[in-house]
Order: structure tokens, then sequence, then C-alpha cells
């Protein structure tokens, strides 16, 4: 299975870039083209990210670990209907499929959380020994992906219009999390009213992202409902998504 | 389980079908709210019991539609049977769909290393296998190339020695041996074949007889998902082939008849140029069709269309028209009526064909009347005189 995985893995990582000139630096430049994006528009036209400091490097990293969610939760919804034939032809393990493209996503993250630490060391940041606290955070959120990814992926064999749905699904969920801005004192400013922040602190990624700032870009320990939060989802969702999945599965073959 | 042994207790695996009736956009529309989406459950295997013994080689037959390919899909594990107990010991090779894993933007070499993975192979045994698969699928020239430059025979010559390179306790043949040239296919054979003496068990799905007697030493027959019979090739294959001759027949071309009645043919009589009832006709000759229509309505019915269609034996249409379509004259039916159609038919090939007749209102769409396949009709050779002509003679001498 382990094996499985990492052959699908590499052959998503093989196939993806086959024939683009940029190859492998799309992972990063992608980020960072979102980031000028954003840049501009929150610094010159909104102006709102003024007030924090370094704020492009503020945006990188809730931008870098927002993209791998994203493009795993597009990437898993059409897994199944995508590899169809396959299925129906041999048996294997399908939930690698959902699984190995979140996998796939999951590695060019760590390549640009590397990427990212360089810049922000150049920057004069440096990250304390809560640097490490990455790693669980990152294997929670993981989690979460995975179960969130292998739900949709069976409601699309069903209805396609889950296809459709995940991308506005994204686009509310992208500006309802702390991603561009953060949900602390300064946040306020952004969001307006307390009771805002309170609501979106329950946001199933609010958690990580809030991580993510605390340890890479603040330097500073995450608080504890930050974890809290995002131990929740993450179980909740890795158990519903697999249960599903597994209730599901001899129905999606047929259906396929 | 034992290694090579399959057991089947009472499967049974239903399908969903889904209806989608809906034919206007408006209707469309309302199925959304109504959900109104008709779903069926459709029954591919119904109870079927099966015990094989590691070795033997096992051929399904049955009709399209019979079950085969379901009750290989479960034996390769891709389905669950919706209830009942199936079972297939030790490694299975499915060779249903052939390189189906292969990306086609990665390398042969490549592609093979990662289906390597789906069958169940570690990476070291895989490796050793690579240059064996290549070498029997004659692509060892060619496996650092994208398989999407391959030609359709390359890609499934590679699918089969992948599939085949396992060394499977049980192989599952869905109708795959059309592959590549003549010489492959031998071969492709020969490696089946090799499986076979080895005391593989193998279960081979397919509709070409002298393959089935060829390989197996036992035939399963399905019908609507049921098994109808269980033996020796040699009988059950001629039973197998009487039987779809003694069908298909009977299913293509026998009379039928339906239609609403409202309007109805009372009795038909078919006639010669002379007027005399008569089933044969000379080349040209005119064919008459005389009925008497009645009608059970209130009040004369308006706009019948008085259709005639002819087949031939094995049921293909040669010709289907009406008096609408020929701009003649429509039937008013009041009660009872005598109407009648003249055919002259100019037959390209003598033989007998069959007539059918029927009474219709295309524009409130309904079938009064059909009779399909009822009259047979046969048009004679005629003998002409004399039977060549000189159309030119030359003589020369140099």
């Amino acid at each position: 299975m382990l094996l499985l995985m990492e052959s699908l893995v590499s052959k998503d990582l093989k196939v993806r870039y086959k024939r683009s000139i940029m190859g492998f630096a799309w992972f990063l430049l992608k980020p960072l083209f979102s980031m000028v994006v954003y840049y501009f528009v929150f610094t010159r036209i909104l102006r709102f990210g003024g007030a924090i400091p370094h704020f492009p490097l503020f945006l990188l990293t809730g931008l870098l670990p927002w993209n791998f969610f994203s493009s795993s939760l597009t990437a898993s919804t059409s897994s199944l209907l995508d590899n169809h034939r396959l299925i129906r032809s041999i048996y294997f393990p399908r939930m690698t499929l959902p699984a190995a493209v979140v996998a796939a996503n999951l590695i060019h993250l760590l390549l640009a959380l590397c990427v990212l630490e360089a810049v922000l060391l150049a920057f004069g940041r440096t990250p304390g020994l809560s640097i490490l606290l990455v790693i669980p955070a990152l294997l929670l959120f993981t989690m979460m992906t995975v179960g969130i990814g292998m739900l949709l992926a069976v409601g699309n064999v069903f209805y396609r219009d889950v296809k459709q749905f995940v991308e506005v699904l994204l686009l509310a969920w992208f500006y309802s999390s702390p991603i561009i801005y953060p949900l602390d004192s300064l946040g306020i400013d952004i969001v307006g009213s307390q009771r805002l922040l309170g609501i979106l602190k329950w946001n199933p990624v609010s958690g990580f992202m809030e991580i993510m700032h605390s340890v890479m870009y603040a330097g500073v320990a995450p608080r504890a409902w930050c974890w809290l939060s995002l131990s929740i989802w993450s179980v909740v969702f890795l158990a519903a998504g697999a249960a599903v999945f597994r209730r599901m599965e001899p129905v999606v073959v047929k259906e396929l | 389980m034992e290694r090579g042994r399959i057991v089947m207790e009472d499967v049974t695996l239903d399908y969903r079908l889904y209806h989608d009736r809906a034919v206007t956009l408006r209707e469309t529309m309302l199925n959304v709210f109504n959900r109104k989406t008709t779903t069926e459950h459709f029954r591919a295997l119904d109870g079927v019991n099966l015990l094989v013994e590691p070795g033997e080689s096992l051929g399904l037959i049955g009709g399209n539609g019979a079950g085969k390919s379901t009750l290989l899909k479960i034996l390769a594990g891709i389905y669950r049977p919706t209830s009942g107990r199936a079972e297939t010991g030790g490694r299975i090779a499915s060779l249903l769909d052939l390189g189906v894993g292969f990306h086609p933007d990665l390398t042969g070499e490549e592609n093979l290393m990662l289906n390597g993975a789906l069958l169940g192979l570690d990476r070291a045994g895989m490796k050793k296998l690579v240059p064996e698969i290549a070498e029997f699928a004659q692509l060892t020239r060619f496996m650092d190339i994208p398989v999407k430059y391959y030609s359709k025979g390359m890609f499934m010559r590679l699918g089969f020695s992948l599939a085949t390179a396992v060394d499977p306790d049980v192989l599952l043949i869905d109708e795959v041996l059309a592959v590549g040239d003549a010489s492959f296919q031998e071969k492709c054979y020969r490696r089946i074949w090799e499986f076979r003496e080895r005391g593989k068990t193998i279960v081979f799905v397919s509709h070409d007889m002298k393959a089935v007697s060829r390989l197996c030493r036992r035939v399963v027959w399905l019908k609507d998902g049921k098994v109808v019979l269980d033996g020796e090739p040699g009988m059950m294959i001629s039973e197998y082939l009487e039987s779809s001759r003694r069908h298909a027949p009977e299913t293509g071309t026998s009379p039928r008849e339906w239609g609403t009645r409202e309007v109805w043919f009372d009795s038909v009589t078919i006639r010669n140029g002379d007027g005399v009832p008569a089933r044969t006709f000379r080349r040209g000759e005119k064919l008459v069709v005389d009925a008497v229509v009645k009608s059970r309505m209130p009040g004369p019915v308006e706009g019948v269309v008085f259709g005639f269609s002819i087949h031939r034996n094995d049921g293909e249409t040669i010709i289907a028209t009406n008096n609408l379509e020929m701009n003649q004259p429509l039937l008013r039916v009041d009660g009872s009526c005598r109407a009648s159609m003249e055919i002259v038919l100019e037959p390209r090939e003598p033989g007998t064909y069959l007539l059918g007749i029927a009474l219709t209102d295309p524009v409130k769409s309904k079938d009064y009347h059909w009779r399909d396949y009822f009259y047979p009709v046969t048009i004679l050779e005629e003998r002409r005189d004399p039977p060549l002509l000189l159309s030119g003679a030359v003589w020369k001498q140099e």
C-alpha cells in the first residue's frame, strides 16, 4: 500500500511537469504570483495590509498552505472519475487515489515551505524552536485534507455538481479563513467585529493558518485554541472521510 | 483459502439503472425539483454458485448481458457481491482491459514500474521483470519512449505482457486476446497455455467458441445472470450454439403485432397483379395489399396513415414508407372501410422477404395497428430469354 502510494505520487510529480519550461519551479511561482497580486490589491488599492509588517511574507505563510489545500481538494474531487477505467479493471486499494493526490501536493508544500523559511531568515526573522511545531500541525492538516478529499471524491461520482461546487466553496472558504489577514488584534481592523472574529476561529482551517502564522512568521508559540480546533477538525474529517469512503466503495465502483 | 481456488456461493449483484425520462428542458427542470428520475435495480447475477479447483481452466459463455464480465469483475475483487460470498485464492492477474494503468506521458519503463505497484509487486521484483516484459512484448527498443507514441498494437502488447508477467495463481481473461498481429496472438495463446500446463487456474470469457474449446476443460454457460449449464466444453458449446440458432430468428423476425387497435386491420389479403391472392411474385409484378379497416371510435377517424415495410429475412429493413410520405391521400375510417395499396417492386435479389403493414397517426403520435414481419413474400427468379446478348466480337490476324 505504501509502495503503491509512493508510485502514484511519483507518477503525479513526473506527469505534472512534463513539457513545461518552468517545470518544478511552478510550485513556488504560483503562490509567489498570487502573493504579489494580493500585496498590491491590499496595500495599494484596498489599503489594509499596511499595519502588518513584512506583509508579503505574512501573505506567503498563509498562501502556501492554502494553495496545497485548495489544489489537493480540487484534484482529489476528480481522482476517482479520472481513473474509472483503472478502477473497473483491476483491484487495488482505491483509497490511495485521493490520498496520493494530497501526498503529491504535500511534497510541493514542504519544498515551498523550505524556500519560504530561507526568505524569512534573509529578512531577519530567525525562527525559534517553535518552528518544529510545523511538523505536527502539517500532519494534522494533511489528515484533514485527505478526509475532505475522500468525501468530495465519493460525492463527485454520484453528483458531478460537486466539482463545480468545490470551486465556489474554496473561494468562500479562502476569504473566511485567516490567510490574508490575522485573527489577532490587527485582524479586528480588517474583519470589523470581535464577534465575527470569534466565529471565524471555528473555521476548520483557521487553527492551522494561525499556527503557521505564529510559528513561521511571528516566531511565537501558537495559542491553545488553534491546536484544539485543528485536532478536532482533523480527526472528524479524516474519520468521516474514511468511513464514508469505505462504506460507499462497492457502490462507487459500480457507479463509475 | 487455497491458492488458485475460486468459490462463489449464492452470489447476487445488482446495478442501479437510471432512467432519465426528461425530454424537454421544462421536464428536466421539474425533475431536478421533484427528483423524479426513476432508479431501477438490474440484477446482473442471480444466485450464482461456482466452485473452481486450482488448475482448472474454465470458459464462461453466454449472450451479451448474461453477466459474464460482471462475474469476472467479482472474481477480480473489483465488484463486491450485493449478497452471497465470493472468494478467489492467491494472486490474481486480471486481463479485463489491457494497459489501463498506463499514463500516455510516461515511458514504457516508467509505466511498468508504476503498474507493478498497482499489481502489488515490490520495486526490486518489478525491476527484475522489466526486461522480460519488454522482450515478450517485442518492445525492448522502445522502453524509454512515452507510451503515447506507441501504436495501438504496441500498447496492447505491453499491457498483455505486464498483466501476465506477475506469475498469478488465477488468470482472469475477458475477450482481450485480440492483441496485436496474428503472430503475437499466437504468442499470447502459448503463454496462457503455459499457465494452464503449470497448473494455474484460468477463467476465460469469450464469444469465440473455437478459442474456448481450445483453452478450456470446463465450460459454464450463463444466461440472465444464472448458470444454465456447467460441464465439458464440446457438449456445452454445441448446446449453446444450437440454442442461439434456435432463438435468434424468433427474437429477430418473428411476426409481431401491436397497437391501440382504435383503428385496426380486420382482414388483409395480398394479391398479385391479376387480383388473385398470392405470396409469390414475378420480377416487376404488382403486389396489392387489400385490407378491410375498421374503427371502434365514435365518428370518423381522419388522417390515418397506411404504411408498409419490407425486411430481409434477417430483419434488416429495406423499404419502409406510407401514403403520407408518398403524398397520397390519407384514410378516413368511419366504422369500416376498404383500403388497398399497390406496390411495384424491382428486386435486385430474388428471395423471400417479410412484408409488414401499419396504421398510424403521426400527428397524434398514435400507433393504431402494426403487423411487423407478418407476410412472407417471395420474389421469383425470372428466366430471361435469351440469357445472353452479343454486344460485339472481333477477329484479328497479324
